[in-house]
């Protein structure tokens, strides 16, 4: 059989695979360096700190592991969150991430290497990106072969994507949970190929590490129930899928079960009864074929159809009357969003104020997985050709995270693992056909295989006398790489020449080049910033660092009396408790909607309502961030609408959402606002002095490029206690009582020497006519 | 030890010898025309005669300031200039209310006049009568003009003394808003009202035919107030300077009955100036029944014992001593709204202390134990302490329970169950298993 190009002949299949797996660790190590390398740009281009807002609170928490062991972390009160609520922590958080940095911790200083906590959580993310990639490399293996793995494991070590979630400082759940659910699902299918109760234990235990780790663990909790279900009704099942399920199921719920917060869920929501009812069902499957195994075919039909029946009827009507009893909780609104997306903003609209909850935008498909994007139908195409088990979970998998990723931004990330995997196997498919130095023997024998009349045996027999001519070296490194039946199914179908192979091959690796570069830039520039200081640019081109939160945060943490109580919109709560130390009202938790509407009441009412609410939670200060000097269009006047709609669902009376909008239905703060919106605290938060820094001239907010009215907002409840260096964040001092027991507006009045309207007496006689 | 016990009598027989009496300082301002300053040396001489420190000072004066350093350079004012228009730059209607936030009392004396006193006194809740309408009455038939009305003291009062003659007054009188810190001293007499010196009874016939609408009348006027503000300081309005004069001191209201004046003016400056009626929270601790350190966190449904030691300033000797004599007090635990308000009655045997135990309530939260007494007259006693509840903690609950013996039933036998079959598996003859229970059996 001719070669496109000349092969070495002198090698041993020993060495072949020896340099082949050598080669194979290499490049995971390197992928493992690149995954770990790309993720390091927050770090170089600002500094090792946590990012974002969630990670804050993980951070905080670790610290208090970290610093007074697990046993006091369990049973951590935290009475300066939703104050005075405050948080049972041990209770309402997945404690493995901190639990993973503590055991990180205690480790290293065993060792006595004095690693700084903060360290080790800045640099969880990418250490676990690594092991992602090496869980993804075992997963594609168990699809494909261990090219494709390699592949996939290059992917997703630098995909965007994934990258989002895990750059360094990002020390949030998701960190550690994608390495959890890639390997939990590469046990499942382990376990499922081999049908071995170790695997199935073994995907148990990841399981509940999951659990432990991410909320998004019930992901996983229907996933392998629908591969389950989707196997028996394809008519596949086996004992091996049996065992695999049994153990997961049995060990897995029961571990999970020991996880605080998720308590008895398992066994009595409705996000968890797929995985009980597919268990049922398994042991109705075996039962029914022990059944059959035992009894004729006749009686058999008959009895399974009673049977089928009677189960089911019972099993339909044992749900509803649970759920309908309530030992099942209904499904949650969480869940229901990802059906209908319009559902949260009508009825949760806390759940629809957070932006990675929206629908996904069409252009972040391709921001996030560039060309794996249009790869990744091509690999679950690939899937079908084959369709072994682990196939079809593949394409399940593909089917559910993709709708998932499609309702939801942040789902985005569930599906970049199976984008990878896909692509990666319909990549190493197309370079397998193009590398693969075999070419055809004849022209005329490769149309008449094209043919439909083509008889396939002379074919196989031409083909396996081909087989061994081609000289032990080729197949071995083809073996070696592929190691799919390729002696049973030689080609027939190869190409032909160097200039093909070459000009796709390059085109391949061109797609590859240009994806790094991609990935590269996206990290660099849309991912690593890490939002609690902001970068801009000079004129001459230079950074500039914008650290107006920290500024204020440490003003707070230097200038107020430690039980001051800092209230703020929600999305502030974990940085201010993380870096000014300061009790918070609410913060991202968001489990107590009440409070928070309270917070969003408060923010949009007027100062006189305002004001009882904030003196009944002993706030002492407000915070609000203001972008409208800067231009920073995160800022709370752009949030104002979301604590408007929140309050409006705790109190439909007294605020309503079209009030903050002029009568031609436009959100404006000019001139033309709404009174409501004028006399609204944010408003006069935000505006408060905004107009004399601008000297008389005209005041300008950049984020909404309008006019603010030259006569500013005046507070008599609050007094200015500290604007940062570019009015990003405000702090206003909430006064207390007056002396005189006046209102405040009035004594505000008199302080400024204005005077007062004669009273009469009040005449307590009804007049005589 | 022993230089402790000099020192403290020491400073007792120091006190004794200069009959200090206030809780707050001795020094006083009196910002008093020059020219009147004679008129009251009764009543300050009975000051001077108690140990206070008088400072005169006209109205228009520029020392000595009334705060030095942003520090109030005195512990009291008078301010008997009723009928002066401008003040020093340093004496304003905000700069008094500044004082008054930093701790200082007031005495003002009103006139019928115009005054920026008069206008501060709108701040305080006092509705004062159209300017140049003095009180007028007609009774008791007397020699004096209407506008000298001699006025008895209302029967029971915490301020004035009991058994207080009649007091001579003169001046404005004025009505009270709905303000709660408010503490009415003397009330004008049900037979007067508010009128033009002149006007006289007309006034009476045009209100009557309003049906009294507008008619600054009767008992509900008062004509000395006093003014207990949040942060402790006290202020009292007196309708007239002329109470506290030589003049009214040394009238008689009848033949051989001295006027009650000087009595009233001490009795006044006494509560103005934080001698009676004077109440402080000296301690408040918390701890568990059965316990005596003070917790962090309680955790819900504990015992809770709360104590407080409250005392009342001693004029006569001028110390703080033990005071039992509250009975109304309550204690509240609160999280947002009270989950507890419960009596915090006296201690018998153990003077001072209040004492109370309870049971936190089943909800965790951050509480406070708020005392929160205000009593007219009284100062206010407020006293707030945070404290965490928390839910028990992983090992705080009941270890076993009767109610779980169905699960324990059921683990038990579950275990015995396979312990039972892997013995039967072990021992029992080797052959081939069903393929399904095999599996599950690994």
């Amino acid at each position: 059989m001719p070669t496109a190009f000349p092969l070495p002949s002198d090698l041993s299949p020993a060495t072949v695979s020896n340099t082949a797996s050598l080669l194979r660790i290499v490049a995971l190590s390197l992928i493992s360096g690149a995954a770990i390398a790309s993720r390091l740009f927050a770090v170089i281009n600002f500094e090792s700190i946590i990012h974002e807002f969630d990670p804050w609170f993980n951070y905080r928490a670790t610290r208090v592991l970290a610093a007074k062991g697990f046993y006091e972390f369990w049973n951590w009160f935290d009475p300066t969150a939703w104050y005075p609520l405050g948080r049972v922590v041990g209770g309402t958080v997945y404690p493995g991430l901190m639990a993973t940095s503590g055991v990180i911790y205690s480790f290293l200083h065993a060792l006595n290497l004095p690693v700084d906590i903060r360290n080790i959580c800045v640099m969880l993310a990418p250490g676990f990106s690594a092991l992602t990639a090496w869980a993804t490399y075992m997963f594609t293996k168990e699809m494909k072969d261990e090219s494709a793995g390699l592949l996939a494991a290059a992917f997703i070590g630098i995909v965007p994507g994934y990258i989002s979630r895990s750059v360094a400082g990002s020390y949030d759940n998701e960190a550690i949970a994608i390495f959890l659910l890639m390997f939990t699902f590469y046990c499942w299918i382990k376990a499922l190929k081999l049908g071995s109760a170790l695997f199935g234990t073994l995907a148990a235990v990841f399981y509940f590490y999951m659990v432990a780790a991410w909320g998004g663990y019930v992901f996983i909790t229907n996933m392998i129930p629908l591969h389950g279900l989707v196997l028996i009704l394809m008519g596949r099942y086996t004992s091996r899928l049996y065992v695999a399920y049994s153990s997961w199921y049995v060990i897995g719920t029961l571990s999970s079960m020991q996880v605080p917060f998720v308590g008895f869920q398992p066994v009595s929501t409705s996000e968890h009864m797929a995985a009980l009812g597919v268990f049922g069902l398994l042991q109705i499957v075996a039962f029914t074929q022990l059944v059959r195994s035992h009894v004729s075919s006749k009686q058999f039909q008959d009895l399974l159809f009673v049977f089928a029946v009677t189960t089911g009827i019972l099993g339909g009507v044992a749900f509803v009357g649970l759920t309908y009893t309530g030992s099942i909780a209904p499904w949650t609104g969480r869940f229901y969003s990802l059906w209908d997306t319009g559902y949260a903003k009508k009825h949760i609209p806390i759940i629809a104020s957070v932006s990675e909850h929206q629908p996904t935008a069409w252009p972040s498909f391709f921001m996030d997985l560039q060309f794996l994007i249009f790869l990744f139908p091509a690999g679950v195409i690939l899937c079908f050709h084959q369709l072994r088990d682990e196939h079809v979970f593949v394409i399940i998998y593909a089917v559910m995270a993709s709708y998932f990723a499609g309702v939801m931004v942040r789902l985005m990330l569930t599906l970049t693992p199976v984008v990878c995997v896909a692509s990666a196997v319909a990549f190493s498919s197309l370079l397998d056909t193009y590398v693969d130095a075999a070419e055809p023997e004849h022209a005329e024998e490769s149309s008449e295989a094209a043919a439909p009349s083509a008889s396939k045996k002379a074919k196989k027999a031409a083909a396996q006398a081909a087989a061994p001519d081609t000289g032990s070296t080729l197949t071995d490194i083809a073996a070696a790489a592929t190691p799919t039946k390729k002696g049973e199914k030689p080609k027939t179908k190869a190409i032909y020449g160097l200039d093909t192979r070459l000009a796709i091959i390059m085109n391949a690796f061109g797609m590859l080049a240009f994806f790094v570069f991609h990935c590269t830039w996206a990290t660099s520039n849309a991912y690593s910033s890490p939002s609690v200081v902001l970068a801009s640019t000079n004129a001459d081109g230079s950074q500039h660092i914008i650290d107006d939160f920290r500024e204020a945060y440490y003003w707070l943490r230097q200038n107020t009396p430690e039980t001051a109580v800092v209230m703020s919109w929600w999305d502030y709560g974990y940085q201010i408790a993380g870096m000014a130390d300061r009790p918070t009202l609410v913060d991202n938790n968001t489990w107590n909607n009440t409070h928070i509407a309270t917070v969003g009441k408060a923010m949009s009412s007027s100062e006189e309502v305002a004001y009882p609410i904030l003196r009944k939670h002993d706030v002492d200060y407000v915070l609000v961030i203001f972008g409208g000097l800067l231009g920073y269009s995160g800022d709370d006047i752009n949030k104002f609408l979301w604590m408007v709609r929140i309050a409006q669902g705790v109190w439909p009376e007294e605020i309503q959402e079209p009030n903050y909008f002029t009568p031609q239905g436009e959100y404006r703060v000019d001139d033309m606002a709404s009174p409501a919106m004028k006399n609204s605290l944010m408003y006069k938060m935000s505006y408060y002095r905004f107009s004399e820094l601008f000297g008389g001239g005209a005041a300008t907010d950049r984020v909404r490029n309008q006019q603010v009215p030259k006569v500013g907002p005046t507070l008599d409840y609050l007094d200015e206690a500290y604007t940062t260096e570019n009015w990003i964040v405000r702090i206003y001092e909430v006064r207390k009582e007056d002396l005189l027991g006046r209102d405040l507006k009035s004594a505000n009045a008199f302080a400024l020497g204005k005077k007062r309207k004669r009273s009469k007496p009040v005449s307590r006689r009804r007049a005589i006519v | 030890m022993l230089s402790f016990y000099t020192f403290i009598l020491f400073f007792l027989s120091l006190s004794g010898l200069l009959h200090a009496k206030s809780s707050d300082g001795d020094s006083v301002l009196v910002v008093v025309e020059e020219a009147h300053k004679k008129d009251f040396t009764i009543f300050f001489d009975g000051l001077k005669e108690q140990g206070y420190d008088l400072t005169f000072r006209a109205p228009k004066d520029e020392k000595p300031v009334v705060v030095e350093h942003d520090v109030p350079a005195f512990s009291h004012i008078i301010l008997f200039a009723s009928e002066s228009k401008n003040f020093a730059k340093d004496i304003t209607p905000q700069s008094l209310v500044e004082l008054l936030s930093g701790g200082t009392n007031l005495l003002i004396a009103l006139s019928q006049k115009q005054t920026p006193l008069a206008s501060l006194a709108s701040e305080f809740s006092l509705i004062l009568p159209p300017p140049g309408t003095p009180l007028v009455s007609f009774f008791p038939e007397r020699e004096d003009p209407p506008s000298v009305i001699p006025i008895a003291a209302p029967a029971s009062s915490l301020i004035l003394s009991p058994g207080i003659a009649p007091v001579w007054f003169s001046g404005v009188a004025h009505a009270l808003g709905n303000n709660p810190l408010l503490v009415p001293i003397l009330n004008a007499p049900p037979e007067s009202f508010a009128a033009d010196s002149e006007g006289g009874a007309d006034v009476l016939v045009d209100a009557t035919e309003k049906g009294g609408e507008g008619l600054w009348a009767g008992s509900q006027l008062s004509v000395a107030t006093g003014f207990q503000a949040v942060g402790g300081g006290r202020v009292t309005w007196v309708g007239g300077v002329d109470m506290f004069s030589d003049k009214f001191a040394k009238k008689e209201i009848s033949k051989g009955v001295k006027s009650g004046n000087v009595e009233f003016g001490r009795d006044v400056a006494a509560w103005t100036f934080q001698e009676s009626l004077v109440l402080r929270i000296d301690s408040t601790t918390h701890h568990l029944v059965n316990s005596t350190t003070p917790l962090e966190q309680y955790t819900t449904n504990d015992n809770i014992v709360y104590t407080a030691e409250i005392s009342r300033f001693n004029p006569q000797t001028s110390t703080w001593q033990p005071y039992s004599g509250i009975t109304d007090m309550q204690l509240e635990f609160t999280m947002l709204d009270p989950h507890i308000r419960t009596a915090l009655p006296a201690v018998p045997g153990s003077p001072g202390k209040y004492s109370v135990t309870f049971r936190a309530p089943d909800r965790h939260g951050v509480f406070k134990f708020v005392i929160n007494h205000k009593r007219k007259g009284w100062t206010h006693l407020h006293s707030s302490t945070t404290v965490a509840v928390v839910p028990p903690r992983h090992d705080g609950y009941p270890r076993f329970l009767s109610a779980a013996w169905p699960y324990y039933a059921g683990a038990i036998s579950t275990s015995v169950g396979f312990f039972l079959f892997s013995a039967a598996w072990l021992a029992g003859e080797s052959r081939e298993s069903k393929k399904g229970k095999g599996g599950k059996a690994q």
